[in-house]
């Protein structure tokens, strides 16, 4: 019940919020979000889930009730924890609330709605990580579309309009090929499903339930169920080359939108991917493996690149965002304990790093009003602690060690090198690893521009130091990153737990 | 009796705390947090000489502390290794970061700069860093508190960000060495994949796996089949870039120079104990591991050689007087790395322990010239400040003559045993032979830059009215040059093999046998093993092993010897004139350090141009299409819908129609119409 | 009656009422004045009702003529509804042209 209890506050506050006036919108909305992650927490310490929930694992507050039959399916309400879904369960209550603080500052209309909105997302967004039924999954993934559309398109920036349809027509069309895809799987299992429930479709996939369907072999069904689900999945994440709407998103929302957008829409597509397509169809993702590993560093490489070449402070880190998600796609596709429990460690990793990143620019950008390279220079000079903060993100991204992202990647390069399920791991591996160097070079230097030397920025007022409910959060985050980064063990025993039945799903000729 | 070594993790966490102090305290604090940073470092200075107490007496540490995460795969930890190279390096560090904190109350406080929390809150972590590196018992954990030193460089040379230089020279200081870093980060991750555990020390290590694996007695895992030396050695080239990163070797020396942007105090931490030292310390860490491999030693030794004489040419033009002590740095950490490539491993400590001292005693120096420049660092507004400062003048010039090689000063012996270990191992090495004759060639260019810039400094008359009347400087920075003065002089004795063959003294050549495990260790981390690991073998000239060791004393003194007077006869003048027009377009190149830095700009900016041309493509290309089909599909329905007129008489006729063609089509499937 | 209707054959029924469907087809394709729409779309759904009574006789069965009853009870109501537009129509475009409000096509 307590899953329940969780998404159905978080629906409430939203409502409630919905309804409050605009004054004091912010701060009920800020109250409302602390309970979810304190419900989190209670979450965490009570888990006691082994294993895999999609391969026969102990599940965590388990709860199940039927709800509908559809063409011989039982459609229930399925929602389950295990160690793989909690650290994002954690990540998600944990930013919303940093994120509306952030807002306080930027957000100056229709309060009462952007709150409800963004609290609308989130129940939404915990009903992604913690629904175990297919159909209950589909609904609250299409339905976190709905209130980022608004949140965009309403208050984003001058070309809010276009960046918004953008999001939503391409990440819509992108749902559709999934669920083509996965519904082609449902149907070619038969009568061995009876239900939508994904560790039934997983057991019944892993136990050969497979049939021919219209005239396609049991194999050939799963590789087109594998590529659809794959290719609408990589919109989401977005892996090189469906990963355009990313930056447009990113540059239009307003920090706060943002923050959750990098922090926790896009891991999304990352757990979808490891969910559906790297749990239920593993032999089909080691078939692919070196195609999918060569996008994997073409995104990480690709994407630093055009980092590289951005004005845009947002648009810098969008990009680097793809670049990221690239760390996470190899990692999950070698098969190993470190590569698969790291690249689920990096999504946490990179949903509070960039969370950072996009908050510490959010709130220089609150500021100067400008987030180009060029307009602005000296900022610490203006703002030290603010730019501190900013400093110490950067270096987190660049992959500092005892910080969040080092541990993230690391895993996964350390998974990744010696796998032996990926043929020229070694050479994938170290191609990906030159992305570090690459966030470095353009880090340092946006931040060698904007934030150090003489101060110069052409502005009628005088700018001063933000205030503590803008600097608060971005201090808090800085503390997370830090502690996962010195203990990632904290996630990282649970994660590798919930991944070994994946990987052991995968035998390997050596 | 309280174990010394229950105490290891206090050495490290002292400058830490004192960072988190500073950080959060700074500001209401005395000092800016001086003191806190101090006695930080002078707890860890103490701990760590009754940790080295210890290690005299006959024992060692090797403990796995924390486990960061403990997969089934591999094992990532943390722990502390105190053997004797560990030990002497935590008082080395220790003691240099000690007498910085003293500096900084002169050069930092005194002077009224602004921010010093920071400051010393950089301080602080940066020896943490650098003392978590030293006290690795792994690989991995070395890598972070590396990469981590590199983080402290770019908050310290980045200090005065308000200006244009230093945040530019700390971001190249960050991406030079990260560049490097990029290769031992994937070396860190082959020995991973290669033995499953990146130990240095005991019987499950990886040194220890890899010499199993090449006796044949080990599987190990290689990519692709590849053959086990063949490996190896890659895997020893790729932790080498990171070492040929942060101890600022060719081709990626060019970070150090530019560093100097940093405060003074700053640049003798980096120098002298901590950053650039990991580097040929993490060498001598693993040396097991490449003493097996007798190609990377070579390139090591090649590379040191290389290096120790390119930089020093650049060193003999420069006018800034921490200039010059940047490219001699660069220069004696290669010959650092040609030791440690020539089996010189205990030569290469040796020096290392040396150059620590007189290193960061000639940068103490420079910044107590420079508090009595005010800030002007150009030698040539210098001269005749020699009467004005004698202590600075003294302890500077034992610094120089260490620096230069002269008999018996600290360099002295230290970097005659290089040589001597290049030259034994060499006769039978070309590659190595090379890298000898590189290193002696940098002696004479060496003493010669080093003299030059005594020269030009204190002697003479005074070449401006700064230098006429200097600022005068206080006991927290005469102390420190005191101490380092008197430790460049007599550190030598530590290691007198020389004297030790030629009079047939025994057991004089203390750091011999400390490295050694005389009084306590690790097995399998003594320089005989390493000696027995390596692949050579000692030829000697002049028929023995005594006249080889007085005929390479003698030619290398007499090598500096010669530079030296060449400096006194140019510069030891009472108005030197700039002698570097004589070479002519040289002088350029030197100047323009090989125009090596305009390279890496060149390729800098080409990047850029190729990120450009990505970003170009994906606008135009990949955004392209996704426009592309949203306009496609705006056109397209733009013109579907004027179907649509609005008539409903039009939409009654279509329908008709349709009804119509739907009959039709029924009829011909039916065969009405047959 | 049954002899009248059974010495009737179907066809000419249906003929008749696929006469009255096209007259009210002509009427609705060829005018644009909203009354003879009406009036066109009561006559093609008279021949409907011609072709419910009709098979109802033929088959014997009642629920054709049922059917019948309701479309006529249903013409009304549209007729009513459809006036109720006309009048509309005219009070805003002062005319009952149907090809004169095109301001919703696109």
């Amino acid at each position: 019940m307590i899953l329940e209890a969780l998404i159905g506050f978080t629906f409430l506050a939203a409502l409630l919020v919905l309804l409050a006036p605009n004054a004091w919108a912010g701060r009920l909305a800020f109250a409302l979000s602390t309970v979810p992650f304190v419900g989190s927490l209670y979450l965490w310490s009570r888990f006691d889930a082994v294993g895999n929930a999609l391969t026969g694992g102990t599940i965590a507050f388990e709860s199940r009730y039927e709800w509908v039959e559809v063409g011989g399916r039982t459609v229930s309400w399925f929602v389950g924890l295990d160690g793989i879904s909690l650290p994002l369960v954690v990540l998600t209550t944990f930013l919303v609330p940093l994120a509306i603080l952030s807002a306080w500052t930027p957000v100056d209309t229709r309060q009462s709605q952007f709150y409800g909105l963004m609290l609308f997302m989130e129940a939404n967004l915990l009903g992604v990580f913690t629904a175990l039924d297919f159909f209950l999954w589909f609904v609250f993934w299409e339905a976190v579309l709905v209130p980022m559309y608004f949140l965009i398109g309403v208050w984003g920036g001058p070309r809010r309009k276009y960046a918004a349809i953008k999001f939503f027509v391409y990440t819509n069309a992108a749902s559709l090929l999934m669920f083509i895809g996965f519904m082609s799987l449902t149907f070619a299992l038969g009568d061995s499903i009876g239900s939508l429930a994904l560790p039934e479709i997983t057991q019944a996939i892993a136990d050969g339930g497979l049939e021919t369907w219209f005239g396609l072999s049991p194999g050939r069904i799963a590789m087109v169920a594998f590529l659809a689900t794959f290719a609408g999945f990589a919109v989401k994440v977005p892996i090189v080359p469906f990963h355009t709407w990313l930056p447009d998103a990113h540059v239009e929302a307003p920090t706060p939108v943002s923050v959750l957008l990098a922090g926790v829409l896009l891991k999304m597509g990352t757990y979808a991917l490891l969910r559906f397509n790297f749990t239920m169809l593993p032999e089909q993702a080691s078939a692919l493996a070196v195609p999918i590993a060569a996008i994997a560093v073409i995104s990480v490489i690709y994407g630093a690149m055009l980092a590289l070449a951005q004005k845009d402070l947002k648009r810098i880190v969008a990009y680097s965002s793809v670049s990221s998600m690239g760390y996470v796609i190899l990692g999950l596709v070698v098969f190993t304990e470190y590569g698969v429990g790291g690249a689920t460690f990096q999504m946490v990793a990179h949903g509070l790093i960039s969370g950072l990143m996009f908050m510490a620019v959010g709130v220089v950008y609150n500021a100067t009003h400008t987030r180009m390279v060029g307009d602005m220079a000296g900022m610490a000079d203006r703002m030290p602690v603010t730019v501190g903060i900013l400093v110490a993100g950067a270096f987190g991204y660049m992959g500092l060690p005892l910080m969040a992202g080092f541990a993230g990647e690391f895993f996964i390069f350390v998974g990744a090198f010696g796998a032996p399920s990926l043929p020229y791991a070694p050479v994938f591996t170290a191609l990906a690893m030159f992305g570090i160097v690459i966030v470095a070079g353009y880090l340092l230097s946006a931040m060698q521009k904007t934030l150090f030397g003489p101060f110069r920025l052409e502005t009628d007022y005088e700018i001063g130091r933000a205030p503590f409910h803008d600097v608060a959060p971005l201090a808090v985050l800085l503390a997370a990153i830090v502690v996962l980064g010195v203990a990632p063990d904290l996630f990282f025993e649970m994660i590798r737990d919930a991944a070994m039945p994946v990987v052991e799903g995968v035998s390997v000729d050596v | 009796m309280v174990d010394a070594f229950a105490y290891v993790p206090a050495v490290v966490l002292l400058p830490f705390f004192s960072f988190l102090v500073a950080l959060g305290a700074g500001k209401y604090l005395p000092k800016g947090g001086a003191f806190g940073g101090i006695a930080a470092t002078a707890g860890s200075f103490l701990l760590s000489l009754w940790i080295a107490t210890a290690v005299a007496g006959g024992r060692a540490y090797d403990e796995t502390l924390y486990t960061w995460a403990a997969g089934d795969q591999f094992e990532l930890t943390f722990g502390a290794l105190i053997d004797p190279l560990s030990a002497l390096m935590l008082v080395i560090v220790t003691l240099v970061a000690l007498l910085v904190h003293v500096f900084s109350l002169g050069y930092m406080n005194d002077e009224g700069e602004t921010g010093l929390p920071r400051y010393y809150a950089g301080l602080g972590l940066f020896t943490a860093s650098m003392l978590g590196f030293v006290v690795a018992d792994n690989l991995l954990m070395a890598f972070m508190f590396f990469e981590l030193v590199g983080l402290c460089s770019y908050l310290l040379i980045g200090f005065h960000f308000r200006e244009p230089g230093p945040p530019s020279a700390a971001k190249k200081a960050f991406l030079v060495t990260r560049f490097g870093d990029y290769f031992f980060l994937v070396g860190v991750v082959a020995v991973f994949a290669t033995f499953g555990t990146a130990a240095f020390a005991g019987e499950g290590s990886f040194p220890a796996l890899a010499e199993a694996a090449l006796a044949g007695d080990q599987a190990v895992w290689t990519p692709g089949g590849l053959d086990v030396m063949t490996w190896f050695t890659v895997v020893g080239l790729l932790v080498l870039g990171g070492v040929v990163g942060k101890s600022a070797q060719f081709p990626l020396h060019t970070w150090l120079p530019d560093a100097m942007e940093g405060p003074t105090p700053v640049s003798a931490l980096i120098h002298a104990a901590t950053m650039v030292a990991a580097g040929v310390y993490l060498v001598a860490r693993m040396y097991g591991f490449y003493a097996l491999t007798p190609t990377t030693l070579a390139v090591i030794a090649f590379i040191g050689g290389f290096t120790a004489l390119f930089a020093a040419t650049m060193g003999v033009v420069k006018d800034e007087l921490k200039q010059v002590l940047a490219y001699s740095t660069i220069s004696q950490y290669g010959y650092m790395m040609l030791a440690l490539g020539a089996g010189g491993y205990v030569a290469a400590v040796f020096h290392l322990t040396t150059h620590a001292f007189f290193k960061a005693l000639l940068f103490l120096g420079a910044g107590s010239v420079i508090i009595a420049m005010h800030h002007n660092e150009d030698m040539w507004d210098m001269g005749g400040l020699k009467a004005r400062m004698p202590v600075t003048y003294y302890t500077f010039l034992a610094g120089s003559l260490a620096l230069a090689g002269i008999f018996p000063f600290a360099g002295f012996w230290s970097k005659d045993e290089i040589l001597y270990e290049a030259l034994v191992h060499g006769l039978n090495e070309p590659l190595l032979l090379g890298g000898y004759a590189m290193g002696l060639l940098a002696v004479p260019v060496t003493a010669f830059y080093t003299f030059r810039m005594v020269f030009l400094t204190f002697h003479g008359e005074p070449r401006t009215d700064l230098a006429a009347d200097p600022e005068p400087v206080r006991w927290n920075v005469k102390g420190p040059l005191t101490v380092l003065g008197s430790l460049a002089v007599v550190t030598g004795l530590i290691n007198m093999v020389p004297v030790q063959k030629v009079l047939g003294l025994e057991g004089i050549d203390y750091l011999h046998r400390w490295l050694d495990n005389e009084w306590g260790g690790i097995d399998g981390l003594s320089s005989h093993h390493y000696a027995d690991l390596g692949p050579y073998s000692s030829g000697y000239i002049a028929g023995g092993e005594v006249p080889t060791v007085l005929v390479g004393a003698a030619v290398s003194l007499g090598l500096a010897l010669a530079g030296l007077g060449l400096a006194w006869r140019l510069y030891n003048v009472a108005s030197p004139t700039e002698h570097t027009a004589k070479l002519g377009g040289i002088k350029d190149v030197l100047y323009n350090n090989y125009y090596l830095d305009e390279l890496q700009v060149w390729i800098a900016y080409r990047t850029e141009d190729i990120a450009g041309g990505a970003d170009t493509f994906d606008q135009g290309i990949i955004d392209g299409v996704v426009n592309g089909v949203s306009s496609v599909s705006l056109a397209g329905g733009s013109r579907v819908r004027r179907i649509q007129t609005g008539l409903v008489s039009q939409y009654a006729a279509m329908l008709t129609l349709g009804l119509i063609a739907l009959l039709v089509l029924i009829g011909v499937n039916g065969g009405w119409f047959l | 009656m049954a002899a009248v209707a059974a010495s009737i054959p179907p066809q000419w029924y249906l003929l008749l009422a696929a006469g009255v469907f096209c007259i009210g087809l002509f009427g609705i394709l060829t005018r644009s004045d909203a009354l003879y729409f009406l009036m066109s779309v009561e006559l093609m759904m008279n021949a409907a009702n011609i072709n419910f009574v009709a098979f109802s006789l033929y088959y014997g069965d009642l629920t054709g003529q049922v059917f019948a009853l309701f479309v006529i009870a249903l013409a009304a109501a549209e007729v009513a509804i459809g006036i109720g537009i006309i009048l509309v129509l005219y009070r805003n475009f002062g005319d009952i042209d149907v090809t004169v409000p095109t301001e919703m096509r696109w």
